[in-house]
C-alpha cells in the first residue's frame, strides 16, 4: 500500500534522515521506534506529505505523494498528530466531526448520515458520554480518543499514529491498542505508529497481528522485521543505550505474552 | 435554547432593529405613518403623507439603518472568520491592515481631491492592498503559516498609521484635517442610498462566501498540518477566506470609516450565546453585528442629538455590555 524508495528529507542543512525504504502491505501495522528525536514525526510527516522529501519518493498504491492534493491523500490516510493545541472550546462532537471533512464538497456542513458516523465512531472509542462536553476541558488521555475518533471517522484504510498512548493511563493506552487490534482483525486497517513504547510491538505481536517493527536510529532504520526477532536485549542497548530483559510469561490460554523490562541504563 | 428558535432569533433580530430604528430620532414620527410610509414605498403608490416625513423615514433613516446592519455585520462576520482562521480569539478583522490602509486610502483621496466619492474607491484600494503586502509578507517561506501572517499584518498596519499621521500633518487644518479625523473615526450619518449600492457588492460577495465557508473555518482553526491530513488545502482554504473577509471588511470601512471594537467583540458574544461552532456561530456574529451597529447609532442619535462619531460609541456601549455577558455565562468554555 505505501512505498518508500530512498526517501531523504533535510531541514536546512542538516539531514533528519537519509535513504529510507520500506514497504507496508494492507492490515499490517509497522511500529517505528526509536530514541527522542530520531526522525520518526518527520517521517510521518512525509509520508501525510505535510514535509516534502528532498530526494527519493513515497507511493501510496503506485502514486506518487508529491502529485497528490490534501483531499486526495486524506482519502487515504488519518493522523493522529502527538501534539494537538487546543484553541476554541468545540464540543467532542465538532471535533470528531471534522473527519468527515474530507468527504464533503467546498462549501457543505456536514449531514445526518456524518453525524451517525461520528455517533458509530465515538462508541468504538468509548466516549459517546463526553461527546457534548467542550473538548478543551478533558484530561490528556480523553482528548487522545478524541482525536483517535476522528481518524476514525475518516474512514480511510491507512492511520498514522505520532505517539497515540503518550500521557495515557493504563486503561485509556488499552483502549487504544485494543481499538488498534479490532480494526485490524475486522476491517483491514493498516496502522503506521511511532511510539517510545517497544512492547506495544509485542502487544499486537501477541495477539496475532502481522506487524513490522523499524528501529529508526542514526538517521536510518536500522532493522526492520518482526518483534520477536528485532526487539532483542542487543538492538535495544543498541538504540536507546539501555541494559534490558525480554522477559515471557506463558497464559492459562496457553499463549505467550512477551515484554521488554527496562533495567538500567548502560555503562559506557 | 433550541437551535431552530437561535435560526429564527439571527434571522428576524435585525430586521426588527432596522424597522424599529425608523421610529428613532428627534423628529417624533408616529407608528401608524411609519407604516404607511414603508407600504407606500413597497406598493410603489404615493402617499398621503408630507413630503417631510417620507423623506425623514425613507431617505435618511432607512438608509441609516441599513448601512448600520452591513457595517455590523461585515465587520463582525469578518472577526469571528479571522478568529477562527489565525486560530487566535484576539484578532479582529482589522488584523491584516485592512482599516488602516482604507483609512489612508481616505486620508489620501482627501488631500487630493477633497470630500468626494473618491474616498470609496481609495479606501476600498488601499484597504485591499494593505491585507494583499500583509499576505505576501507572510508567504515569506513560501506557505503562509499563521504567526508570519498576523506579524506582516502587524507591519502594514504600523506602515500605514505612520502615512495617516503624515497626511494629517500635511493636511490643511481649516477643512481637510477635520475631514480626515472624523473618516477615521467611523460614521454613518449623511448616508445616501447610492452608499449603500458601493457596499453592498463586496459586502454581499464577502459576506456569502464567508457564510458557504464556514463550517471548514472549523478545520482550519485546527492548525495547517491538522487540516491537510483532514482534507483540507490549507494554503487554498486560508486565501479564500481572507478574499471574503476583505471584501466584505474594505466594503465596510470605505462607507463608514473606522469602526472598531465590532469585528473584535461581537464574535466574542455570539461565542458566548451560540458556542464556538463556525457553522452557527458565524450566521450569529453577522446578525448580532448589524443588531449592535444599528442600536449603538440609535443611542447616539437619542442620548447626543448631535452626530457623535460611532466608532467612539461602539466601545463605550460594548465594553459594559461584555463584561455583563462574561460574567453571566462564566466565559463560555475557556
Amino acid at each position: 500500500m505505501i512505498k518508500i524508495n530512498e526517501a531523504s528529507y533535510k531541514y536546512s542543512a542538516q539531514n533528519i534522515f537519509e535513504d529510507i525504504s520500506l514497504e507496508i502491505n494492507e492490515g499490517e501495522i509497522l511500529c517505528i521506534v526509536g530514541p527522542n528525536g530520531c526522525g520518526k514525526t518527520t517521517l510521518l510527516e512525509c509520508i501525510l506529505g505535510i514535509n516534502k522529501l528532498n530526494s527519493g519518493s513515497i507511493l501510496i498504491h503506485n502514486t506518487d505523494i508529491k502529485s497528490l492534493k490534501s483531499a486526495e491523500i486524506a482519502k487515504q490516510i488519518a493522523f493522529i498528530p502527538q501534539m494537538h493545541d487546543k484553541t476554541f472550546p468545540y464540543t467532542v462532537r465538532e471535533i470528531v466531526i471534522m473527519g468527515r471533512a474530507v468527504h464533503m464538497n467546498m462549501f457543505s456542513s456536514p449531514s445526518r448520515a456524518d453525524i451517525e458516523i461520528v455517533d458509530e465512531c465515538l462508541c468504538t472509542v468509548g466516549i459517546e458520554k463526553l461527546k457534548d462536553r467542550p473538548y478543551t476541558q478533558l484530561s490528556g488521555g480523553e482528548g487522545q480518543l478524541v482525536m483517535l475518533a476522528r481518524a476514525l471517522a475518516q474512514k480511510t484504510p491507512l492511520i498514522i499514529m505520532d505517539e497515540p498512548t503518550a500521557h495515557l493511563d493504563f486503561n485509556h493506552e488499552l483502549i487504544v491498542l485494543e481499538t488498534i487490534v479490532k480494526l485490524v482483525k475486522t476491517v483491514g486497517l493498516t496502522v503506521i505508529m511511532a511510539t517510545h513504547f517497544p512492547n506495544h510491538a509485542f502487544y499486537f505481536e501477541n495477539n496475532g497481528l502481522p506487524i513490522n517493527v523499524g528501529l529508526m536510529n542514526e538517521k536510518k532504520f536500522s532493522e526492520i522485521g518482526a518483534p520477536s526477532r528485532v526487539l532483542n536485549e542487543e538492538n535495544l542497548k543498541n538504540l536507546f543505550y539501555i541494559n534490558a530483559k525480554v522477559v515471557s510469561y506463558q497464559m492459562e490460554n496457553g499463549s505467550e505474552l512477551k515484554q521488554i523490562i527496562p533495567i538500567s541504563t548502560k555503562q559506557l | 435554547m433550541n437551535k431552530r428558535i437561535i435560526r429564527v432569533l439571527l434571522i428576524i433580530s435585525p430586521i426588527i432593529f432596522i424597522v424599529s430604528s425608523l421610529f428613532i430620532g428627534r423628529y417624533p414620527i408616529t407608528v401608524h405613518d411609519v407604516i404607511s410610509v414603508l407600504w407606500s414605498k413597497l406598493t410603489f403608490t404615493p402617499s398621503s403623507l408630507p413630503d417631510e416625513i417620507v423623506s425623514i423615514v425613507w431617505d435618511i433613516r432607512m438608509p441609516r439603518a441599513l448601512l448600520g446592519a452591513l457595517v455590523g455585520g461585515a465587520l463582525a462576520i469578518s472577526g469571528a472568520s479571522f478568529q477562527g482562521l489565525f486560530r487566535n480569539p484576539l484578532v479582529s478583522a482589522g488584523i491584516l491592515g485592512v482599516s488602516q490602509g482604507a483609512g489612508f486610502g481616505a486620508a489620501l483621496a482627501i488631500l487630493l481631491f477633497g470630500t468626494s466619492s473618491y474616498i470609496y474607491i481609495f479606501a476600498f484600494i488601499f484597504g485591499g492592498s494593505a491585507v494583499l503586502l500583509s499576505y505576501l509578507i507572510g508567504r515569506v517561506y513560501k506557505t503562509t503559516p499563521t504567526i508570519m501572517l498576523v506579524l506582516g499584518g502587524t507591519i502594514i498596519s504600523s506602515i500605514f498609521t505612520a502615512l495617516i499621521s503624515f497626511a494629517k500633518y500635511v493636511a490643511d487644518p481649516a477643512d481637510q484635517l477635520q475631514s480626515i479625523v472624523f473618516w477615521l473615526m467611523g460614521s454613518l450619518a449623511s448616508v445616501r442610498y447610492e452608499d449603500i449600492l458601493i457596499a453592498v457588492i463586496p459586502i454581499g460577495i464577502g459576506v456569502s462566501g464567508l457564510i458557504a465557508m464556514r463550517w471548514r473555518i472549523n478545520v482550519l482553526s485546527m492548525g495547517d498540518k491538522e487540516a491537510h491530513s483532514l482534507g483540507i488545502d490549507p494554503a487554498l482554504n486560508k486565501g479564500i477566506i481572507v478574499i471574503c473577509t476583505t471584501l466584505a471588511t474594505a466594503g465596510a470601512v470605505c462607507v463608514s470609516g473606522i469602526i472598531g471594537w465590532v469585528g473584535l467583540i461581537i464574535p466574542h458574544i455570539a461565542r458566548m450565546i451560540v458556542g464556538n461552532d463556525n457553522r452557527i456561530l458565524i450566521p450569529a456574529s453577522l446578525a448580532l453585528g448589524a443588531c449592535f451597529l444599528i442600536f449603538v447609532d440609535n443611542l447616539g442619535r437619542i442620548i447626543t442629538g448631535a452626530e457623535m462619531p460611532i466608532g467612539i460609541l461602539t466601545a463605550l456601549v460594548g465594553g459594559p455590555f461584555f463584561v455583563y455577558l462574561l460574567k453571566s455565562t462564566k466565559g463560555g468554555g475557556w
